[in-house]
């Protein structure tokens, strides 16, 4: 398990990082999501020693990481991090052998990620030949060449294709049921709600939610989809004390309930107004929980 | 300088002996690794998830992380195709260097066997036509004789080229110009030995010598010369010129190699995946050993091609101590090398575009510049001063000053180790200052870093990054 105790750091008066803590369970994958600015990177270059901290540490299962911790974990920064005129194997067997692996072991693990990464056959292609999103690919498998304990992936997904996230999304759940760390920063919310169990959110480098993915959607204010025949200006909800229409499509009104309002009382008001041919609880998407922590 | 031999002699036998063992080391760790692998064979179930993995973390056949940084940095630039070329280059113009000069002096007015017409007035008695002879013959000018009828006619015959030079009633030689100047077709070899032995024989005459005593006298074997202090030849002058020529010109690329590499690492932004595993001092060292060993080794490729070629073909450039001069001015490549890389390093890590970089390379190419020129006049002149004799002292001056002053053998053996100690101390100041700098800018993006910016109080030297490359903290 990853731990992150009360990290701080300042940039000049820029307050990067603000007392920050949160944690990553082996075997999780984690979305790690803030607005640009929150401190995403901050934290993640502090996990590996390349931000100095003001205060604050980063344990590992327990113990102060150092450099043999690091020399386990696999790292994937927002601005990829390759040598353009080397070729795609041979770059990934010389980080493999610089994370410890020897060299047949290297080769070995280079082979096994190409092939799952289906870059298999641009192997002896030159990193600057290969498009971004086979170079987004190549990044990946170096980060995970030594099969890392703990992946740490800065914006793994930007400037993907949908097959691409689809493959990078299968490797990292199949790496976190494998008993891997995964902590992943991402802004696409739909996405990270696919692919994770855990989410953690900051802003202006404090956390500002974090929980499973089912907790946070179904926490917080209940929502309601009532859709009642005839009705096209939910009017009989917005007489309701405590509830807020928030949107109207069609006969389906999403409506916000107050803690104080009980929902059989929506029910019935409905059911008053027309027949209603759907009445269910709306989880909140991500996106949402999103702006709400962030508001 | 037999001082200088053993000491080269022991550095080259503890050079083999380190090799020995490290080779002697990997052996046994390679048949550990071996059993181990065995043992593990025999367990395929064992192993869990990491349980693979982490053995080879402990894996002896690594080299590791320095030995690793600096295997690829060997690799990629012996695989470079601008490598290749550039040392197939120096090695041509080194024995173009060799072979020209050669074929210039034993085809050149200087001794050489050129065809000389010799016009002759008033004729020769037979004692002064054996001399004529004798001189010819050390020469080795194949001499043709031309009767001419007046002192006019002769005069002429030197005036449009027919005759290169003349001998007037056997007591003078004329030429149209003096044999020196390079228009001139006289071989002054042959007009000096001619005048001489004219002035022998004349002189004999007026002695009244028997031939047996003019012979005693023409026998005459000089005496030896001793000198108490060495000093250089000119033939050890010119190969310390073409070192010192050569010396700049890797040191000045070596040094490149550094400053484009560390400066390629940070903007290609490879240095943060680095850094995320090995030490900054780690990626630093193995990138100025790897590219040391590779300048070092073209350095030795070119040197001994040298010895090779001057040998083959008995080039003057390489008699003597000439062999010596080449040697120390290796030990001076690599001492510099191993001083200014790190200067270099400091500086890439700074920029991050190529604009960026000429910049910073400008004011570091001026002390290697200015030492270069000062070391040159020098070893070209053969006479130093104080102030040159001091900067054979300082480490940013002391590769070419020392070079220069060994070349003309106006160094003691303390001198040149009292030199050398100076610089490796001044490398370890420099290595470490250059370290400080290298920590704390490589992982700066933006903007270019500026010294002020890494000293100010409140920035740390250690590995930090501009919040998120730009104004932001992401």
């Amino acid at each position: 398990m990853l731990e992150l105790n009360g990290l701080r750091r300042t940039y000049g008066s820029i307050l990067a990082l603000d007392d920050l803590s949160f944690q990553v369970p082996a075997g999780r994958v984690v979305g790690f999501l803030g607005p640009n600015g929150a401190g995403k990177t901050t934290t993640m270059r502090a996990i590996f020693g390349l931000t100095e901290l003001d205060a604050g540490s980063v344990r590992w299962n327990g113990a102060p990481v150092g450099q043999a911790e690091r020399r386990r974990f696999g790292y994937m920064p927002e601005e990829r991090g390759l040598y353009p005129g080397m070729r795609v194997g041979e770059q990934i067997e010389y980080l493999g052998r610089l994370h410890g692996l020897n060299a047949s072991g290297a080769t070995a693990a280079t082979t096994t990620w190409l092939e799952r990464l289906e870059i298999a056959d641009r192997r002896d292609s030159k990193v600057e030949t290969l498009s971004h999103g086979n170079q987004q690919r190549v990044q990946l498998a170096a980060a995970l060449v030594h099969q890392p304990e703990l992946l740490v992936l800065d914006e793994p997904l930007s400037g993907l294709d949908p097959t691409g996230i689809d493959a990078i999304g299968k490797v990292l759940l199949d790496q976190a049921r494998a008993g891997c760390c995964v902590l992943f920063s991402s802004h696409q919310l739909d996405q990270v709600e696919d692919l994770c169990e855990q989410v953690t959110i900051i802003d202006h480098g404090r956390l500002v939610a974090s929980g499973t993915v089912d907790e946070l959607e179904t926490s917080g204010t209940q929502r309601l989809v009532v859709r009642v025949e005839g009705d096209r200006t939910a009017s009989w909800a917005r007489s309701i004390p405590g509830v807020t229409v928030s949107e109207v499509k069609g006969s389906a009104a999403r409506l916000v309930l107050a803690d104080s309002v009980n929902s059989d009382d929506v029910l019935r008001a409905a059911m008053h107004a027309g027949r209603v041919t759907e009445f269910s609880f709306e989880r909140r998407r991500l996106s949402e929980v999103f702006r709400e922590a962030l508001a | 300088m037999k001082v200088l031999y053993i000491a080269l002699a022991a550095w080259a036998l503890a050079a083999v002996r380190i090799f020995m063992f490290v080779r002697k080391r990997r052996g046994r760790a390679a048949a550990a690794s071996a059993a181990e692998s065995s043992r593990a064979g025999s367990d395929p179930g064992g192993a869990g998830y990491f349980g693979r993995w982490t053995r080879a973390w402990a894996s002896p056949d690594r080299l590791g992380d320095v030995g690793e940084i600096a295997m690829r940095e060997i690799k990629e630039r012996l695989r470079g195709r601008i490598f290749r070329i550039g040392t197939l280059l120096i090695l041509i113009v080194v024995a173009l260097a060799i072979i020209i000069p050669k074929l210039s002096s034993s085809g050149g007015g200087g001794g050489g066997s050129t065809v000389q017409t010799v016009g002759v007035l008033g004729g020769l008695s037979p004692g002064a036509k054996q001399v004529v002879e004798a001189a010819t013959a050390t020469t080795k000018d194949k001499v043709t004789f031309s009767p001419e009828s007046s002192l006019a006619v002769t005069k002429t015959a030197l005036r449009t080229g027919k005759l290169d030079m003349a001998i007037i009633d056997g007591d003078e030689v004329l030429l149209y110009e003096p044999a020196a100047l390079a228009s001139s077709p006289a071989d002054p070899t042959l007009v000096q030995n001619l005048a001489a032995y004219l002035g022998l024989l004349s002189a004999y005459h007026s002695a009244r010598l028997t031939p047996a005593q003019a012979g005693t006298v023409t026998g005459a074997a000089p005496v030896p010369v001793r000198t108490m202090k060495p000093g250089s030849t000119s033939a050890t002058k010119s190969t310390s010129v073409v070192g010192l020529v050569l010396l700049f010109f890797m040191l000045t690329q070596y040094c490149t190699w550094i400053l484009i590499g560390v400066m390629q690492e940070k903007s290609s932004r490879v240095v943060e995946v680095l850094l995320a595993t090995v030490r900054p001092i780690q990626l630093l060292g193995g990138k100025v050993l790897g590219i040391g060993l590779v300048a070092l080794g073209q350095a030795a490729l070119v040197v001994g091609f040298a010895l090779v070629v001057g040998k083959a073909v008995g080039s003057d450039l390489l008699n003597g101590t000439a062999p010596l001069v080449l040697l120390c001015e290796l030990l001076w490549l690599v001492l510099g090398y191993a001083f200014y890389c790190w200067v270099y390093a400091a500086a890439g890590s700074m920029a991050e575009r190529q604009d960026q970089v000429q910049t910073l390379a400008l004011p570091l190419s001026i002390p290697i510049l200015l030492a270069y020129i000062f070391s040159i006049t020098v070893a070209s002149s053969g006479s130093s001063d104080v102030f040159f004799k001091v900067l054979a002292y300082v480490p940013l001056t002391a590769p070419f000053c020392m070079s220069a002053l060994v070349g003309l053998g106006q160094v003691t053996w303390w001198e040149f180790v009292c030199s050398v100690l100076i610089t490796i101390a001044g490398t370890v100041g420099m290595a470490t200052f250059a370290a400080r700098i290298y920590r704390g800018a490589v992982l700066r993006t933006g903007a270019r870093v500026h010294f002020r910016e890494l000293f100010v109080r409140g920035q740390r030297p250690g590995p930090q990054l501009s919040p998120a490359s730009g104004d932001s903290a992401e």
